[in-house]
């Protein structure tokens, strides 16, 4: 390496090591590390918020059978027995019976009307051939009401004993599922876009600081713009890895407090390139698209002078990045249409989807090519946001890039 | 490196917005010289140093950086002081220093070190662990100050350090901008307070509406200048005037007017023939800033024809 180079390596370093240190000793960057909790507290409030509400609507719910008494117990029985085919959250409302009187058709459509619980559904009439009736939201449970008397005929005729025992026995399986890798692919496509778009965006004030501080001057003195933009970079990249490290670890570890069912179940999602590699390269990836939209903010924000300026310049940003992860989310499915090679190769949306590339498919060679391609694509980016920055804010050159260019080579041929 | 010269300018020339505010601008610095560049506010003293340190580039001209083209080559050996002062607020003031060190080249442990040094012998030593937002202005300047000299530069470059500074800082930042020189730095400095470049400057160019207009030492600018006899009568008389020079001009003390070529001596015998009496008489050499004025005056008559033109 010449000595120019090892210079503005040690410069960039320099910058890196100032906004890394400037960032995370401070009590700011501590409720910073601690907001995913503010975020699940707010979002465990509203699960529970929701939850309460979904259990109140069912409690407050019921489907009703008119039949004889004495139908009502293997209807009950029958009904328990089904209930076992529903998850928590889909259990059908509480079966109540109503005594047949001289109009049970009548005495059916009083129940929707009377005052207690809703009834979503009512049946009347002989089990052979009930009649149901159901309201705006009762329709899969009169279906649940029709399986019932099916069901309690059909034990009725074949007698109470059942004629079919059967044993469970949970597997675990020794690789990771198809649908598995789907879901990993999901996973690490969603986790890259969250991570990039909650910590770049920090990016996009960092040369508003300097501004405000006239620091630089100081810096466009000593050192290229270039090595400013990226040792910032670098810096911010520096913190967002120690967020990313944190919350990694304590993910890591949420398989041993789970309980064994669900942690089988996690145990099915997992990348067809296999974990070891997988793991590296998810983090190559979300390196990529840190900086990638990281260059962008800082080039963008270097060209605002006020907050106001700095919020609509990050909107426009933002919104592209979102296309990019619809974009991305359609290479998760691990299709192989020229959608998918287009997010592939885009280079916006490409960390993205090749990390859905790596969770579905276990070529390696890809994605060498795509982490040089996306690393050419941050420099590209940096070198934009530090010639805007250099034309727009420092004033220098004169008119458009290319006659900027032509000018200085005049200059150093002069001087040549 | 060129000759002598820390700096080597020719024909710098700067476009804003189609607007030119350096025009043809030529500077030749000595090394181990205290230089100065002079001009009038909006000038373009600032645009020209920022040009020769390789911050923006020049549309046109040629210019050489300690013995390089490319001024950023020499980024290890140059300090620099730029007219908006600017440091992190949350840093201490030695970190701060030795960080403007680091940009430079210097690590940081020695930067550290040498900057407690320094605060201490620019008699700030009770505050390098103080934080810049907490200094005053002044010192936050001095701080800055330290900053770009930390790395011992070969070349130091001041763009109005004395601005902002009262009196009592304004002498600590002469001795500091003395003591640099007598390390063997080259220094400089861009002011419009002409004392300060009296005092400290050896050699100096004027710029004046974004062009050169002079380039020589303080004693030749101020040769630019004739000298001037200040007479005092020795009493006020109607045909008084009749009997000086031309050009003489009548102030609260007495009357000054240039001192002829053939010497004050032709003058003062037609004064005494004509009856006035001599209660005092000197003769002052113009200082830096008649000359300054006069140079600068020039340049605006100058440009206004040009206007009208």
């Amino acid at each position: 390496m010449s000595a120019n180079s090892n210079r503005i390596v040690r410069q960039t370093l320099t910058i890196a090591r100032r906004d890394f240190v400037a960032t995370v000793f401070t009590p700011t960057f501590l409720l910073f590390l601690l907001s995913p909790v503010i975020m699940l507290s707010f979002g465990l409030i509203g699960g529970l918020g929701a939850s309460s509400m979904a259990t109140s609507a069912a409690e407050k719910a019921r489907i009703v059978a008119i039949v004889a008494p004495a139908q009502q117990a293997a209807m009950r029985a029958t009904d328990a027995r089904l209930r076992k085919l529903f998850g928590r959250s889909d259990q059908p409302p509480v079966l109540t019976f109503d005594t047949p009187g001289a109009d049970p058709q009548a005495q059916a459509r009083r129940a929707f009307s009377g005052a207690g619980p809703d009834t979503t559904a009512a049946l009347y009439g002989d089990l052979s051939a009930p009649k149901i009736l159901y309201g705006g939201q009762g329709r899969g449970d009169s279906r649940y009401l029709a399986e019932l008397a099916e069901s309690t005929l059909r034990a009725d005729r074949t007698g109470a004993a059942p004629v079919s025992t059967a044993t469970f026995t949970s597997v675990a399986r020794a690789r990771a599922s198809s649908g598995g890798h789907s879901q990993a692919a999901f996973f690490s496509v969603f986790g890259i876009f969250f991570l990039s778009l909650l910590l770049s965006g920090q990016a996009v004030g960092t040369m508003a600081e300097e501004r405000n501080n006239k620091v630089v001057e100081i810096l466009a003195a000593a050192v290229p713009l270039e090595a400013v933009f990226f040792g910032k970079l670098l810096g911010m990249f520096g913190s967002a890895v120690l967020f990313v490290g944190f919350w990694g670890t304590l993910a890591s570890q949420i398989t041993s407090i789970l309980p064994a069912g669900m942690a089988g179940g996690l145990g099915e999602i997992g990348p067809a390139i296999g974990l070891p590699l997988f793991v590296p390269l998810f983090f190559a990836y979300f390196a990529m698209a840190y900086m990638l939209l990281g260059a962008v903010f800082l080039g963008v924000g270097a060209q605002a002078t006020t907050p106001r300026e700095l919020q609509m310049l990050s909107l426009p940003i933002t919104i592209v990045q979102v296309l990019m992860f619809s974009l991305a989310l359609r290479a998760a499915g691990g299709n192989d249409g020229w959608v998918t090679r287009f997010a592939e190769i885009f280079p916006f949306s490409s960390p993205f989807a090749m990390a859905a590339h790596a969770a579905n498919f276990a070529d390696v060679w890809p994605h060498l090519l795509a982490l040089a391609w996306q690393a050419l694509w941050v420099a590209i980016a940096i070198t934009l946001g530090a010639r805007a920055f250099r034309r727009g804010v420092l004033q220098s050159g004169s008119g458009s890039w290319f006659k900027g260019r032509s000018k200085a080579a005049v200059v150093h041929e002069g001087v040549a | 490196m060129a000759g002598d010269l820390a700096i080597s300018a020719s024909g710098l020339v700067k476009n804003f917005g189609g607007k030119r505010v350096v025009d043809g601008v030529d500077v030749a610095v000595p090394t181990g010289a205290i230089y100065g560049v002079l001009g009038p506010n909006g000038a373009g003293k600032t645009t020209t140093l920022r040009m020769l340190l390789g911050i923006i580039e020049p549309d046109g001209g040629r210019r050489t950086l300690l013995g390089h083209n490319h001024p950023r080559d020499a980024s290890d050996r140059v300090g620099y002081l730029p007219e908006e002062r600017g440091l992190y607020p949350a840093m201490r003031a030695k970190d701060a220093i030795a960080f403007m060190g680091a940009l430079r080249g210097l690590d940081l442990k020695t930067g550290r070190k040498r900057a407690a040094d320094l605060m201490e012998h620019a008699g700030l030593g009770y505050a390098a662990d103080t934080k810049i937002r907490k200094l005053s202005k002044g010192m936050a300047q001095l701080v800055q100050l330290l900053g770009s000299v930390v790395h011992q530069p070969e070349l130091l470059v001041l763009d109005e350090p004395f601005s902002g500074l009262d009196p009592v800082n304004q002498e600590r930042l002469e001795a500091l901008i003395l003591a640099e020189r007598n390390r063997g730095a080259t220094i400089v400095m861009s002011t419009h307070v002409m004392a300060h470049a009296e005092r400290l400057c050896d050699r100096l160019t004027i710029i004046a509406g974004g062009k050169h207009r002079f380039e020589g030492t303080v004693a030749q600018a101020r040769g630019l200048l004739p000298m001037r006899a200040h007479y005092v009568p020795d009493r006020d008389g109607p045909d008084l005037a009749a009997h000086l020079p031309e050009g003489a001009v009548h102030g609260k003390d007495g009357w000054r007017f240039p001192v002829p070529d053939g010497g004050v001596e032709a003058a003062l015998r037609r004064l005494i023939d004509g009856g006035h009496g001599i209660a005092g008489l000197s003769i002052e050499r113009p200082g830096l800033h008649d000359a300054f004025v006069r140079i600068v005056g020039a340049a605006a008559a100058e440009g206004k024809q040009e206007t009208v033109a």
